[in-house]
């Protein structure tokens, strides 16, 4: 796992010199210790093809390494428990002798200049990084304020400085001038880990060394922790103990190697860290990348998708959470969870964040920080509130096998059910109240709608919604195309083309036989510019062909609809208004005419002509909220339905009214909500 | 098979990676070429940069622990990304008790880009250009000879251009010649099944046949983004096993691109279809593509919309060719299938039946969800319908379409 650190190391460095205090796991990097047995064992596997050609190149080697890690699963996993650095060992073939510990404490004891910055070195396969700090220790820290363990420090410090430990010891034994100290925290990362990996890295470090830098100032806490880490070293030195049970000891004796290690070992197993220095200070930290990964093993979620799904957040959306109430806690400090339970006591999958918002008595904003906090810690997803009509589809990259452990989990939570029977039905995409009917208890709905919770939880489903783009299908370009291809054949007269010519040519005989016969859709279009006039209405049996096909594709994507009338009844009746608007002369119709006009004027000569030919284009209602939305940039597939009736406050009945009204100028479809696709891995 | 494709990895692998590799971190210029040395007198000092003074003497003074490290370091791929500036090293030391005046000469070879940039592939450059450099030291003191500077300041400016622009450089100086060449660090390739159908990519259509290794040679005639890797290896008579790992080498320095086998009972779903739209560039490119008879009028990207846009669950692509007759509007169905594929405007819903029975047999073994329909078909060697039947029949088995 290229997310695990493979160690963290703590480096101080003052006027008197630098020294590497202490650091997790204590194996030295790159000392092999059980590793004859698993390189043998890497060598005789059949190596990456793609790494020949670069056998003396480390992060082939290693790379290699991971694809055997690949292939043989389980004995690797093994190995990598027994050994946390293992790969780091692994990588030991001669070239790198393993870093010395006072070869690293040069290295991060950087000069002043890079404090306060990311610090990052890369040194073969392995890439170390942090945020070196400088603090400066406070004048008395040691006399003046007299907390009893402080004075104590610096009273043995005083002793080891008797006892002529030459080395160059931390202590920081007040000299009565203000003094400058850089601590530096270091994670050691394997060198494959992606640039967001290594910035989150970065943070923690940088976090680390401000908690300490605020603890210092306040209690003088690492000074005296400090000390009592290079004490420790000295001693043991002198009697001569392995360098691991020195750093055990210290890890036994100061509070902040245990912080340190437990940070280590959290950012190893869950990704989640909340750790308390100097029982005063809380600091919580989420590495997303791993965290992530409980809810759905093998996914890579970095910052910045999450970033991106939490910039599309819109108050129509919805929350789900993934955890019990109980372990939300662990991703706030105990200050802020007051909001936090407000939301969480109106928490509802069903409802939108608006409504959770306003049930809550937050603030939006305050309800999207909240959120997107959930979301980061991997606590809570983003879906559209549950409701009947939402049409939903099994994730391209479900975990569905038969020996996912989330078949038994499934049956475990839903006494006995199979999660493939249930699953199954999503193969086509499906709503729940596609999937109930009235005749079944309503209880049913209930667990249905549990069920569908949990596979969203799981990542199973994905909602699908539908989206509207603004294409007229102009008659223009139809027309010009059988037109240049009559004229293509009559330059050329190519065999293979002549039936599909011949066909055209009589359709374009249909026509001009038909002219006459569209003269009220002529008229309809009132005194149209030239070129309205020049394009030539469709012909009928092709125009009638693409209704149909519209009407399909529409009675597809709108599944859940009510019954919508049928098309040639509507288009009687719209016949019949602009019949009737030609007729009469009352003022009203002058005005609508007016109306008409100016509201078409927003759409390019072309597009004017295609929504001209549209008989619902007369009506004055239906124009303008067309003009509306069109204006508003609903019509360019980036606005689902949902979102549109949400804006505008429309009915989703009104608004697939309108779009069956004008379906020969829009294209309907159904997709993925992109923001929410982003958290799915969309291989 | 490596040497053809190494000549003709470099530029398809910058395009690629290009585009997709994000924001994050890019393939990223050289800026910059120094020698870091160690002077008995002077102490660190950089004595010969090109471009000149890009490493300032105040950020030199705070890294220069980096570049100039202590001997255990030596010979070690060091990179360090401080102040802005990531700084690919091999610090060297070279030995000899006549020649230098502290028996040793330490120096440093570094290249320089920008702090974001993705700098793994340098690391082999710089360790082969030092090896170089030491060989050149070695033999006539190149380094360590003050008036020698200038050549040396040549050959930096040389690799520099030449790297940056072609990714090859080789230079000769005196008795040496320099070859230095880019290789990009990619993942590796997903396993090659039966199943799958290469496509070339188009800009290497015009790549001299003899250019390529044997086996590729042997089946890149059957490459047509139809044919799947099963067919190929009959066809052009080579041995399955040999054709994925061709082809697996080939996704690997992306000249090919995998897809799912074509069918005309296949379902597609779309995803980011705007773009079609949003970018002239690339409708233009798909009417092009797309088109049955290129040399008659292109299809209006109105129609390829709408054909795309009726691509959903449940509706094959028969029944999509049925209704909106792509051939009589210039529409080449197959072309458009294998343009929103490799643009990922759709993707391939697949069938995977799943048996959920207590003790499978035979061929229900293969029924465990994690093979499709496609690979059970090819596996097996029934025809879909076949397999659709026993499926059928079988109240074992469920089909999930993901």
């Amino acid at each position: 796992m290229e997310v695990n650190p493979l160690a963290v190391i703590l480096v101080y460095y003052d006027s008197k010199g630098d020294r590497l205090l202490y650091r997790y796991p204590y194996q030295p990097l790159g000392q092999t210790l059980k590793l004859e047995e698993p390189r043998e064992e890497l060598n005789n596997k059949k190596r990456n093809p793609f790494a020949v050609a670069h056998t003396d190149d480390l992060l082939q080697t290693a790379n290699s390494q991971s694809q055997s890690q690949n292939h043989h699963h389980q004995q690797q996993q093994q190995q990598q428990q027994q050994g946390q650095a293992q790969p780091v060992q692994g990588q030991g073939q001669g070239q790198l002798k393993g870093f010395a510990d006072h070869v690293l404490s040069t290295l991060f004891a950087v000069k002043p200049q890079l404090c306060h910055q990311k610090f990052e070195l890369k040194l073969n396969d392995v890439r170390f990084v942090s945020h070196p700090t400088m603090i400066s220790v406070l004048p008395g820290t040691g006399t003046g304020t007299g907390s009893g363990s402080t004075a104590a420090a610096s009273q043995t410090l005083a002793a080891a400085a008797n006892s002529n430990t030459t080395s160059s010891s931390s202590n920081t034994v007040a000299l009565g001038k203000k003094q400058q100290m850089v601590i530096n925290i270091v994670f050691a990362l394997h060198a494959q880990a992606s640039y967001s990996i290594v910035k989150c890295y970065h943070e923690l470090s940088k976090r680390l060394g401000l908690a300490l830098k605020f603890e210092e100032q306040r209690s003088g806490y690492l000074t005296e922790q400090l000390a009592q880490m290079a004490r420790t070293h000295d001693e043991q030195q002198q009697e001569q103990q392995p360098l691991e049970r020195i750093l055990e000891l210290i890890a036994e004796r100061c509070s902040l190697a245990q912080a340190l290690k437990s940070i280590c070992n959290d950012l190893c197993t869950t990704g989640l860290l909340s750790t308390t220095l100097n029982q005063n200070l809380t600091l919580t930290f989420c590495l997303p990348a791993k965290a992530h990964q409980l809810h759905k093993k093998g996914s890579m979620v970095d910052p910045e998708t999450i970033d991106r799904c939490l910039r599309a957040l819109k108050p129509y959306h919805g929350m789900l959470l993934l955890v019990d109430f109980a372990e939300l806690l662990d991703c706030v400090p105990p200050t802020g969870a007051r909001m936090l339970w407000q939301l969480v006591d109106a928490y509802n999958p069903l409802i939108s964040l608006q409504s959770m918002a306003s049930n809550a008595d937050l603030s939006i904003e305050h309800v999207y920080k909240l959120v997107s906090h959930l979301v980061y810690w991997a606590k809570a997803t983003i879906i559209y509130p549950l409701c009947e009509t939402n049409v939903y589809v099994i994730a391209p990259d479900a975990p569905l096998h038969t020996r996912s452990h989330l078949v038994e989990k499934f049956s475990a939570r839903f006494a006995g059910l199979s999660l493939f029977e249930v699953i199954c039905d999503f193969s086509l995409p499906t709503s729940i109240g596609h999937l109930t009917t009235p005749l079944q208890q309503p209880a049913r709905q209930g667990i249905l709608a549990q069920m569908v919770l949990w596979m969203l939880q799981h990542h199973l489903l994905m909602q699908l919604h539908t989206y509207v783009q603004f294409m007229p299908s102009d008659a223009d370009d139809e027309f010009g195309d059988s037109a240049s291809c009559a004229q293509a054949s009559n330059l050329t007269e190519e065999e293979h083309d002549q039936d599909e010519d011949e066909e055209e040519e009589e359709e374009e005989q249909q026509q001009h036989q038909q002219q006459p016969d569209e003269d009220v859709d002529q008229l309809a279009h009132g005194g149209g510019s030239m070129l309205s006039m020049s394009s030539q209405p469709l012909p009928v049996p092709r125009n009638a062909q693409r209704r149909g096909l519209a009407e399909d594709q529409y009675s597809l994507a709108s599944d859940n609809i009510v019954v919508q009338p049928s098309s040639s009844h509507k288009s009687n009746f719209s016949m019949t208004a602009s019949l009737s608007t030609d007729n009469c002369d009352s003022l009203d119709s002058i005005e609508d005419e007016q109306k008409l006009k100016e509201l078409l004027q927003v759409f390019s000569d072309a597009d004017r002509a295609a929504i001209r030919r549209i008989p619902a284009s007369t009506n004055v209602d239906d124009l303008s909220l067309l003009v509306k939305l069109y204006q508003m940039g609903y019509f360019k597939s980036e606005h689902h339905l949902e979102e549109i009736m949400y804006f505008e406050n429309l009915r989703r009945s009104q608004l697939l009214q309108l779009l069956d009204k004008f379906r020969d100028v829009l294209i309907i479809y159904e997709t993925e909500d992109p923001a929410i696709a982003s958290m799915y891995n969309n291989k | 098979m490596m040497h053809a494709h190494t000549n003709e990895g470099g530029p398809v692998a910058s395009s690629s990676t290009g585009g997709g590799s994000g924001s994050a971190s890019t393939e990223g210029k050289i800026r910059c070429i120094f020698l870091g040395e160690f002077d008995t007198t002077a102490g660190f000092k950089i004595s010969c940069q090109v471009p000149e003074n890009y490493i300032s003497k105040e950020v030199f003074d705070a890294i220069n622990v980096y570049i100039i490290p202590k001997p255990p370091l030596q010979r070690c791929n060091l990179t360090v990304n401080v102040m802005d500036v990531k700084i690919v090293g091999y610090p060297v030391g070279i030995q000899d008790q006549q020649k230098y005046t502290r028996n040793e000469f330490i120096f440093n070879l570094c290249f320089v880009c920008d702090s974001r940039s993705r700098s793994v592939q340098y690391e082999p450059v710089v360790k082969k250009l030092s090896e170089y450099l030491i060989m050149m030291e070695e033999e006539s003191c190149f380094l360590s000879r003050e008036d020698d500077k200038l050549r040396l300041q040549h050959i930096f400016e040389t690799v520099l251009r030449d790297l940056n622009e072609r990714k090859v450089a080789t230079i000769v100086e005196g008795d040496n010649t320099i070859y230095l060449k880019i290789v990009m660090h990619k993942p590796d390739p997903p396993p090659v099944k039966d199943h799958m159908v290469p496509l070339l990519l188009a800009n290497l259509r015009d790549t001299p046949l003899e250019n390529w290794d044997l086996t590729t040679q042997q089946i890149l005639p059957y490459i047509n983004g139809i044919n799947h890797v099963a067919r190929i290896a009959a066809e052009a008579d080579v041995e399955t096993d040999l054709v994925k790992s061709c082809i697996q080498n080939l996704v690997y320095y992306g000249v090919v691109q995998l897809l799912p086998i074509l069918k005309y009972s296949n379902v597609y779903m779309t995803q980011n279809l705007k773009h079609l739209i949003q970018s002239a560039a690339l409708s233009n490119a798909c009417r092009k593509y797309v088109a049955l008879q290129p040399d008659k009028l292109l299809p209006s990207v109105q129609r390829i919309f709408q054909f795309y846009a009726s691509m959903t669950h449940g509706v094959t692509l028969r029944a999509i060719c049925q209704r909106l007759c792509p051939q009589h509007h210039n529409i080449d169905e197959r072309k458009m299938v294998i343009f929103g594929l490799q643009h990922k405007f759709i993707r391939c819903i697949h069938k995977y039946p799943v048996f959920t029975g207590s003790v499978p047999s035979a061929r229900q073994k293969m029924y465990t969800g994690l093979i499709s329909f496609d690979e059970i078909c090819c596996k097996t060697g029934l025809s879909p319908y076949t397999i659709e039947k026993d499926i059928e029949k079988d109240t074992n088995v469920t089909v999930i379409w993901k």
